[in-house]
Parts: structure tokens; sequence; C-alpha cells
């Protein structure tokens, strides 16, 4: 089990309910950390300000956000030592082919559509946090180059 | 003498020199010149030096060829420069000398500025066609945009609706009560098909956005690999799949794929009710464009409805009867539209159904029936 928080990065308070909800059924018991937008996401990711960047498990990005969108979240991450190889899963209302391939070009690790239905919307946190949580094993800390 | 006289060409006669020997009558009106003055002058004495360069040229192209030669020529006339077409030919002596050349000359300034007057609005036509079309295309590439953000926008709330019903249904059960817990039910069950109908939507609009590529691609290789998708689905069913060996088609793969897979699916559903279910694929040439057919001996429709079923969610057969949202053959209809093409349906209910389409524009007035 890999210790550290889950970073929500999404605007909708609705998809934020859902996903906190759906997490919290498969009793990972990773805390959930909610940027409500991806300036709020790189602020705590990349800090400017000298404080003690976020160190996330897991980060779930979704796409249409405000000032800074997700795909712009994600070049940031990536063209950073600090944030290159932590795992990025895309999680959007989106499956337009564009926004996939994009996604994975700026290296995204999966791209999962949520489900409208809430309970394929279980499903699949179940099976994202069982993945990235249990099953994958992580880049060691300081090594990342 | 007379004979010359009595034409509207412009006949004249010029010597090796290019010194004129003779003109008719037509000549002198035109040139406002008498012939007796024209006699021994040349060209150059009458016209200005790039006109009168290129009669001498075509002169001596005559001269040099020994038979006769066809050019256009021009000249200037009261209204502007005028446009001939001439033969010129030479005149031979006895011992087999070229000694002059005669010209005769036809004036078709009208017929060339018809000509040109024709050719400019076919031109502005063909532009005109260009342009609509381009802007028809912009039109529907910017509606299915339109409507792909707009299904899209609208997952968003339904998510919310389904999460909300169902967190009450999860954590209020007690407190609402068999009929509301029902209510609930039915609210999730109609968010599901309305997820399913924006799905099909953007369906529909991507088989539209994407670029059409054109190339040979064998309808009978895609039909056998839906054949097995299908049989794969359902392997209790025992239907009898008639494919022929090869059935070429100038079109998109990927579209085309869809084509067959929404005829093939529909073929495949609708002949559940039955045991000896055939479903067949063929092509033929109807004047000249290949038309291609699936057919099924399934439970058919009612063709006074015929209209309907290219439409988006317009479907001929109850749920209860047959499953489906009713998107398939409006797909099938735009993909076989954006290729030029036609398609048409032909059934009895009870007596199987066929459907027929084209890949290519047909004639003028051509309609498939
Ligand atoms: N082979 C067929 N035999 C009889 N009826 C057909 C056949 N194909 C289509 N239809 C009629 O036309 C309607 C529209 O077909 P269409 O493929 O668009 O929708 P569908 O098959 O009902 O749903 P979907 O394709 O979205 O799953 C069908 O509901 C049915 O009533
Ligand atoms: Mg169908």
């Amino acid at each position: 089990m890999i210790e550290g928080p889950i970073l929500l990065v999404e605007d909708n308070p609705d998809d934020v309910l859902f996903t906190v909800r759906a997490f919290g059924k498969n009793h990972m018991g990773n805390e959930i950390i909610v940027a409500g937008d991806g300036e709020q996401a790189l602020r705590l990711l990349l800090p400017s300000d000298g404080s003690r960047p976020l160190h996330p498990a897991l980060i779930l990005l979704d796409i249409n956000l405000p000032k800074v969108d997700g795909l712009e979240v994600l070049r940031a991450l990536r063209g950073d030592e600090r944030t290159r190889a932590l795992p990025v899963v895309v999680l959007t209302t989106s499956n337009e082919e564009r926004d996939i391939v994009d996604s994975y070009r700026l290296g995204a690790n999966s791209f999962v559509r949520k489900p409208v239905v809430f309970g394929d919307f279980v499903e699949a946190a179940n099976v994202l946090g069982l993945y990235w949580l249990l099953v994958n094993e992580p880049m060691p800390p300081n090594r990342g180059d | 003498m007379a004979l010359i006289d009595h034409t509207s060409a412009v006949i004249y006669m010029r010597d090796a020199d290019g010194r004129y020997l003779l003109v008719n009558r037509e000549y002198e009106r035109l040139f406002r010149l008498r012939r007796e003055d024209i006699v021994g002058l040349t060209d150059h004495d009458l016209f200005p030096g790039d006109v009168a360069d290129a009669f001498r040229a075509n002169d001596l192209l005559a001269f040099a060829r020994g038979f006769p030669v066809q050019m256009e020529e021009e000249a200037p006339g009261e209204d502007g420069l005028r446009t001939y077409v001439t033969v010129k030919f030479p005149l031979t002596d006895a011992a087999g000398t070229s000694y002059a050349v005669c010209g005769i000359s036809t004036d078709i300034t009208e017929r060339k500025l018809a000509e040109q007057e024709v050719r400019r609005l076919n031109d502005e036509l063909e532009m005109r066609v260009r342009e609509r079309t381009a802007e028809l295309e912009a039109s529907t590439r910017e509606l299915d945009a339109f409507a792909y953000s707009v299904s899209h926008d609208l997952r968003a709330p339904l998510r919310s609706v389904a999460g909300f019903s169902q967190i009450l249904l999860e954590d209020h059960s007690d407190a609402l009560g068999e009929q509301a817990r029902q209510y609930l039910d039915r609210i999730q069950a109609n968010v599901a098909r309305m997820a399913q109908m924006i799905d099909d939507l953007l369906h529909l609009s991507r088989a539209t956005r994407v670029e059409l590529r054109r190339e040979p691609t064998d309808l009978a290789g895609l039909a056998r690999e839906i054949a097995t998708e299908l049989r794969g689905r359902d392997p209790d069913r025992d239907a009898e799949f008639d494919i022929p060996d090869r059935l070429v088609a100038q079109g998109d793969p990927h579209l085309i794929r869809l084509v067959l897979q929404n005829l093939m699916g529909n073929a495949w559903k609708f002949t559940a009710h039955r045991g000896d279910a055939v479903i067949r694929l063929s092509g033929h040439e109807h004047d000249g464009v290949d038309v291609f057919s699936v057919q099924d001996n399934g439970a058919g429709f009612d063709m006074r409805y015929a209209h309907k079923m290219f439409q988006p969610f317009q479907r001929l057969h109850s749920a209860s009867e047959f499953e489906g949202t009713g998107i398939g053959l409006a797909i099938v209809h735009r993909i076989v539209t954006r290729h030029g093409g036609q398609i048409h349906a032909r059934s009895e209910p009870g007596q199987g159904a066929i459907f027929r389409f084209s890949l290519t524009p047909s004639p003028a007035g051509w309609v498939l029936r």
C-alpha cells in the first residue's frame, strides 16, 4: 500500500463529492486533497515560495479547469524534475480523441472517462485505487531524474 | 474574280516578298482601301509593325510547308482587335516553285467572345458550387462540433443526477419508503438511457467529423469480421451469413466498417426470433453505379414508416420487442451521404428487409430504388 494523499484536481463540487465518496468506498484510507483549479494544483505541487511541495501517491486530473487547464498542469508537472515521475490519471468527461492523444503525449499514465452511472463510477475508482495504490511500484523517492 | 468578291471572308494574295498581288472586295471594305492602291504594298505599309510581322511569319510558314496551313490571326478593326481564322496556301508555278501565298480569313470575333463568355460563366458556376459546398461542409462541421460539445456538457449534470439519486438510495433508504425508492430507481433508469443517447449522439457527430479517406476497401472482408463478432456475442444462435469472396468499393475503410456493422447488426437483431436466419451481403452494378446490399429474412418493417428510420432516435419497433436507441441507421445514412452515395430500404412486415446503398456520386437524376 502506497502512503501519501491522493490529489484530486477538480472544479465541479459534485464530482469532488462523488470521487471522495467512491474512493472512500474502497477503503484505501488515503487522504484526498482537493485543488479546485490548475493554478492551485501547481501551487501545491511546485511551490515557488519555498514551502514544502506536496508529494501525492496519485494525482487525479480533470482537463476542463478554470485558469490553468489540466493539460497545462500536466505539461508543467512533466517538465519539472520533482514531479516528473508522479502517477497522473486524467479523469474527465471528455473522450474526445484529441484530448486522449494530448494527455498521453504530455505524459499521462492513464486516461479515464468519468462514467455517468454512479455504480460504474465507484467501480472505476476501485480499479484505479487498486492499481495505482496497491499493484503499481512507484519510482523510489529522490531518484526521479 | 466574281467568286471571291461574293463572300464574307477576306481573301488576298501576296508574293514571296510579301507584296500584295490581289485582294477581294471584302478586304477593300474592311480596311477602307482600293485594290489598285494596295497592289505592290506589303503589310508593313498597312498595319502596325507587330501585326505585320505576325502576318509575314504565317506567310513564310505556308511557303515552307508547301500545303495549306490554318491559324488564328488578329488585325485591327473599327472597334478594336478582331480575331480571324485563316487558311493560307502557297501557289506554285509549272516548275513547282512557290511564287505566292493565298490567304482566306474569316472573322470569328463574335464566336470567340461567346466562347469566352461561356467559359467564364462555367468557371464562375464551378467556383460558386465549390464555394457553396465548402460553406455547407463548414457549417455541417460546425454543427457537429456544436452537437459534440453540447452532448459533452450534458454528461456532467447527468452525472450529478445519477450520483445524488444513488446517494439517496444508499444513505437515506429507510427514510424514503418503498414508493420513493421506486421513483429513484426509475430516475436512474432514465438517466442511464439518456447517457446512452448522448453517447450515441457523440458517435453520430464523430462519424461526420473525421476526415474522409478514399481507398479500395473490401466489404466482404469487413463483413466476415463483423459476422464473427456477432456470432461471438450470441454463440447459441445459428444464423447463416452469405458473403461473397471479395467486394471492393472506393471509400473510407473505417467508416464503411461502421456502415456494415450497423446494417449487419440490425439484420442480426431483427432475425433473432427465427431459427433459420440468413444474412446476405452482395454487390451489383446499376446504370454504372456500384450498389451494395445487406439482406435478411427477419421481422421486416412497414414501408409506410421507412422515411423515418434514417433519422436519429426513430425506431419502427418497440423496445420490448427489439432493444436499441435508433441511432444506427442515422449513422449509416450520414456516412453514405458523405461518400456521395444513396441508401434505400425495402421490406414488408414478416418478410425480412433489404438495405441497398452506393458509395459514389451517381449520375444526375439517378435515384436508388
Ligand atoms: N434489418 C431490419 N429489419 C427490420 N427493421 C429494421 C431493420 N433495420 C432497421 N430496422 C428498423 O429501423 C429502426 C432504426 O434502426 P437503427 O439501426 O437506427 O436503430 P436500432 O437498431 O433500433 O438501435 P441502435 O442501432 O441505435 O442500436 C429499427 O428500430 C427498426 O425498427
Ligand atoms: Mg441498429
